[in-house]
């Protein structure tokens, strides 16, 4: 089996999640009464779920457009460590794969990509299995987003089907979890976040990803000292 | 109502930032030398933002069951948790969250 197809099944049992959140962010933008083509252009072109849904909340208000940009871009500037993460895998790439990858970041296929990173050989199957991640999570993304803005929210309460969303990430972080550092990271970002959690523009999540980051520089500091 | 051109300035500032962000290392992969130690840390990312995006989702999450205070969420994802270290696998994982937090709410 090839690497693209590969990676478009190991989102496959995620997508449970992303549909209850895609059927909100759609009946998000129809309670805005954004017409269904403002719909798909945002959908489709900043294509980051958690940063749209606090974006349109802030323009339903009409706050400032410095306010709404800058609460976006603060929640989508985890980005830029995946943007690093992923940049030794396309350093050979051609620029189409290059831009294609950046433009498909989302959380989910970073993490099924770094969850399966010991089966790949090369770079190149790296890359082919990060897109086979990225078509799948593209393709039901878009898909309940627009079902959501056409029937509303659609995903029963009674099944906790949002839940899916955590549940997976748990599912995706363990096994990346393999020395006793990346553990002891894992925890302190969990008690970190839930002390930030409460800082303006959701910085907390910036926050608390800077100072995890500053502790894993540190723990490989004194790794390479002992 | 959102204002047309409010909307248009708000997504195409979104966007420029959003690509810019993402595409900023990767852009720069080629030109860059990374050193085994900050591959090393790229090992570490998962860790230290995966939890951040969790935690504040299921801990601050109020539910309806008293015996648990209204955190069944986040004994459900510790129990989770616990399982996933066991079976290493994403549909297990997800499922049995989902049908423990399903029986949970409905017992209660």
């Amino acid at each position: 089996m090839n690497y693209f197809n590969q990676g478009f099944r190991s989102v496959l049992p995620i997508i449970s999640g992303i549909i209850p959140f895609g059927a909100v962010m759609g009946s998000a933008f129809s309670e805005a009464q954004l017409s269904f083509f403002q719909a798909l252009l945002m959908n489709t072109t900043v294509y980051a779920g958690a940063a749209q849904l606090a974006t349109v909340e802030l323009m339903k208000m009409n706050a400032a457009v410095f306010v709404v940009l800058a609460t976006g871009l603060i929640i989508n500037m985890r980005f830029l460590l995946y943007s690093a993460a992923m940049s030794p895998y396309l350093k050979d790439a051609s620029p189409l794969i290059k831009f294609l990858c950046a433009f498909t970041l989302t959380d989910q296929s970073y993490a099924a990509m770094t969850a399966n990173q010991d089966k790949f050989h090369t770079n190149t199957e790296a890359t082919h299995f990060y897109l086979g991640t990225a078509a799948c999570m593209m393709l039901t993304w878009h898909a309940s987003v627009m079902a959501g803005f056409i029937f509303g929210n659609f995903a029963p309460a009674s099944l906790n089907l949002d839940f899916a969303i955590p549940l997976s990430f748990v599912a995706l972080l363990v096994p990346t979890m393999k020395r006793r550092g990346h553990q002891v990271v894992a925890i302190f970002s969990a008690l970190a976040s839930l002390v930030f959690y409460g800082l303006p523009l959701r910085t907390g999540l910036i926050v608390t990803s800077l100072l995890s980051t500053g502790l894993s520089w540190m723990i490989i500091q004194m790794r390479r000292k002992t | 109502m959102i204002d047309k051109n409010y909307f248009l300035l708000n997504v195409a500032g979104l966007v420029i930032g959003t690509v810019f962000i993402r595409g900023f290392f990767i852009a720069l992969s080629s030109k860059m030398n990374i050193s085994i130690k900050v591959k090393e840390l790229f090992t570490f990312i998962p860790a230290a933002i995966f939890p951040a995006l969790i935690m504040p989702a299921t801990f601050f999450h109020q539910g309806a069951v008293e015996v648990l205070g209204g955190k069944e969420r986040f004994c459900v994802l510790m129990l989770a948790a616990v399982a996933c270290f066991f079976i290493r696998s994403t549909l297990f994982v997800i499922g049995f969250g989902l049908a423990l937090l399903f029986m949970i709410s409905k017992i209660s």
